[in-house]
């Protein structure tokens, strides 16, 4: 048998055994490399395994929630109709931001990952190629934008969000949820730390890792991209999947939180039953105002406000 | 009939166009005609002087209140800067002017400062508009034309981002709406001030400055 001169050439290129980068003027990584194997087989691993399984979690999350207010229901309170500021107009502008730049790159990054297998059966390939296009590009620009409202929401609520003993009675009482038993809390009970740390290392995983993804001349070799890839994709599922329950908690699950993102104030009667701690230290804060106030007026020669004339 | 590819190419940029020229144009010669009212007291100071002061130097926060301001100041040039230079510097807004407008063009920015000035636009548009609707006051004095004209900025920033890889023309098309939509509603809008402010903020100058009052 006469062995074919291209079987050679093409294994040559194909490089199954270990890869030797050749020669070139191309400056880049792996620019020396012809066909790297890896890259397919990491590829194969992405949409056969890595997508396939991972792509249950956000459904199974949506119908954990599901079934958990249909058992439970929201929790609700009876107004006081006197309101306590409990977010300042910085804390909800930071928030919010992390929170539309964080939607939008959740979004487009889910047709990214998944259009491939939901979208595109529907829409067929020309419908699909333009969504995907346009996520990509929104994808990448919005990225930074992340960094920058992540790194704003961190600095300001850090100080808050420090844990404390009385997180541990919190978090075996599953936060009051499940027993229907008080669970005492300052300004974060142990449920919001855990969502606020969360978000600092799952985004900081997802800043570096996507930092690399949009700047692929920075990394160090293609492994360095496959393993930003997989951290990618799984702080994003993950920061996802937590967010939803933060948005069913702070919507519908826990009645009068979201007044408290909006407007910056929550009603005295939800403080006292979710944040107790807290709010007696603002109720503290206040007498003490009131006791310094009367004090001055004492010393001015006026009678304090409420004594009567 | 004609395509919708068609019609945004053709006859609503020419619509979007004319409404753009004539509405600014009849607002700005509206204004100027009301003129300035006849001020009777003797001038304490130049009106000239008062009025390049607050041309040149109303950029800058009053003493004492850049810290409180600090918010407003860093948003503020981050989404008009970032806009300014998108607008007149981006490779493809520099070929569009060029082919479509004026016959002659001018160097455009390169993409990493595309993508700088793109981020700062993005940034600071999010963060005025945050503050706009959850700032008390100024969600108080915010109109629903307010919000049509953030909403609409953003939509035609966002759309113009979305077609960066320009490998799509019906992406190209959407964002091309955007923008004869913004340019038809702009004439009727306080983005307006866009242009005004050459002239009310001499003339504010000129009337303080001829009262000798820092402007």
């Amino acid at each position: 048998m006469v062995p074919d001169p291209g079987t050679d050439l093409w294994r040559a290129v194909r490089q199954r055994g270990v890869i030797e980068p050749g020669r070139t003027q191309i400056p880049g990584l792996d620019s020396g490399v012809l066909v790297d194997v890896s890259g397919e087989e990491f590829r194969d691993y992405r949409r056969e395994r890595f997508i396939r399984y991972f792509g249950w979690i956000l459904p199974g999350v949506v119908l954990l929630t599901l079934l958990f207010h249909l058992l439970h229901g929201a929790i609700t309170y009876r107004p006081s109709g006197r309101r306590v500021l409990r977010f300042d107009l910085y804390d909800r502008i930071a928030h919010w931001l992390l929170a539309l730049v964080f939607l939008f790159l959740g979004s487009t990054g889910l047709i990214l990952a998944f259009g491939r297998f939901v979208i595109l059966p529907w829409s067929g390939k020309e419908a699909f190629s333009v969504v995907a296009s346009a996520s990509k590009e929104g994808h990448n620009l919005f990225g930074p934008l992340f960094i920058v409202a992540l790194v704003w929401v961190i600095l300001r609520f850090l100080s808050r969000n420090w844990p404390s003993r009385e997180d541990i009675v919190w978090l075996l009482r599953g936060g009051g949820f499940f027993g229907g038993t008080h669970c005492s809390a300052g300004f974060f009970n142990a449920g919001e730390k855990l969502w606020f740390w969360l978000l600092f290392i799952g985004g900081l995983a997802l800043s570096v890792s996507g930092l690399l993804l949009d700047f692929p001349a920075l990394a160090p070799g293609r492994d360095a991209l496959i393993l930003a890839l997989v951290v990618h994709g799984l702080a994003a599922i993950l920061l996802l999947g937590f967010a939803l329950g933060h948005i069913y908690v702070g919507t519908i699950g826990v009645q009068g939180t979201l007044q408290g993102m909006t407007s910056g104030e929550v009603d005295e009667a939800w403080a006292e039953a979710h944040h107790d701690r807290w709010f007696a230290q603002i109720r503290e804060g206040e007498r003490t105002d009131a006791a310094t106030t009367g004090r001055v007026a004492r010393e001015n020669g006026q009678k304090p406000l409420g004594e009567g004339a | 009939m004609i395509p919708v590819s068609a019609f945004v190419d053709g006859p609503l940029w020419i619509f979007s166009l004319v409404v753009f020229l004539a509405g600014v144009g009849w607002r700005l010669l509206g204004m100027l005609r009301q003129g300035l009212g006849r001020d009777f007291s003797r001038p304490r100071a130049s009106s000239l002087t008062g009025a390049l002061h607050a041309l040149l130097f109303r950029f800058l926060p009053p003493r004492g209140m850049a810290k409180r301001l600090r918010f407003h100041l860093l948003a503020g040039y981050l989404f008009h800067l970032g806009l300014f230079a998108l607008l007149f510097f981006a490779l493809p807004h520099v070929e569009f002017l060029s082919e479509r407008l004026l016959g002659f063009g001018w160097v455009a920015m390169p993409r990493w400062a595309f993508i700088l000035a793109a981020e700062a636009a993005f940034l600071g548009l999010l963060m005025l508009w945050l503050n706009r609707v959850l700032n008390p006051v100024t969600r108080l004095i915010s109109n629903t034309g307010d919000h049509a004209a953030s909403v609409l900025l953003f939509l035609v920033m966002l759309t113009g981002c979305l077609a960066l890889a320009r490998s799509h023309e019906s992406l190209r098309l959407l964002h091309f709406l955007f923008v004869e939509l913004l340019m038809i509603y702009f004439p009727f809008s306080s983005l307006m001030h866009s242009i005004t402010f050459l002239f009310s903020r001499p003339a504010i100058g000129a009337h303080y400055g001829r009262r000798g009052v820092s402007s």
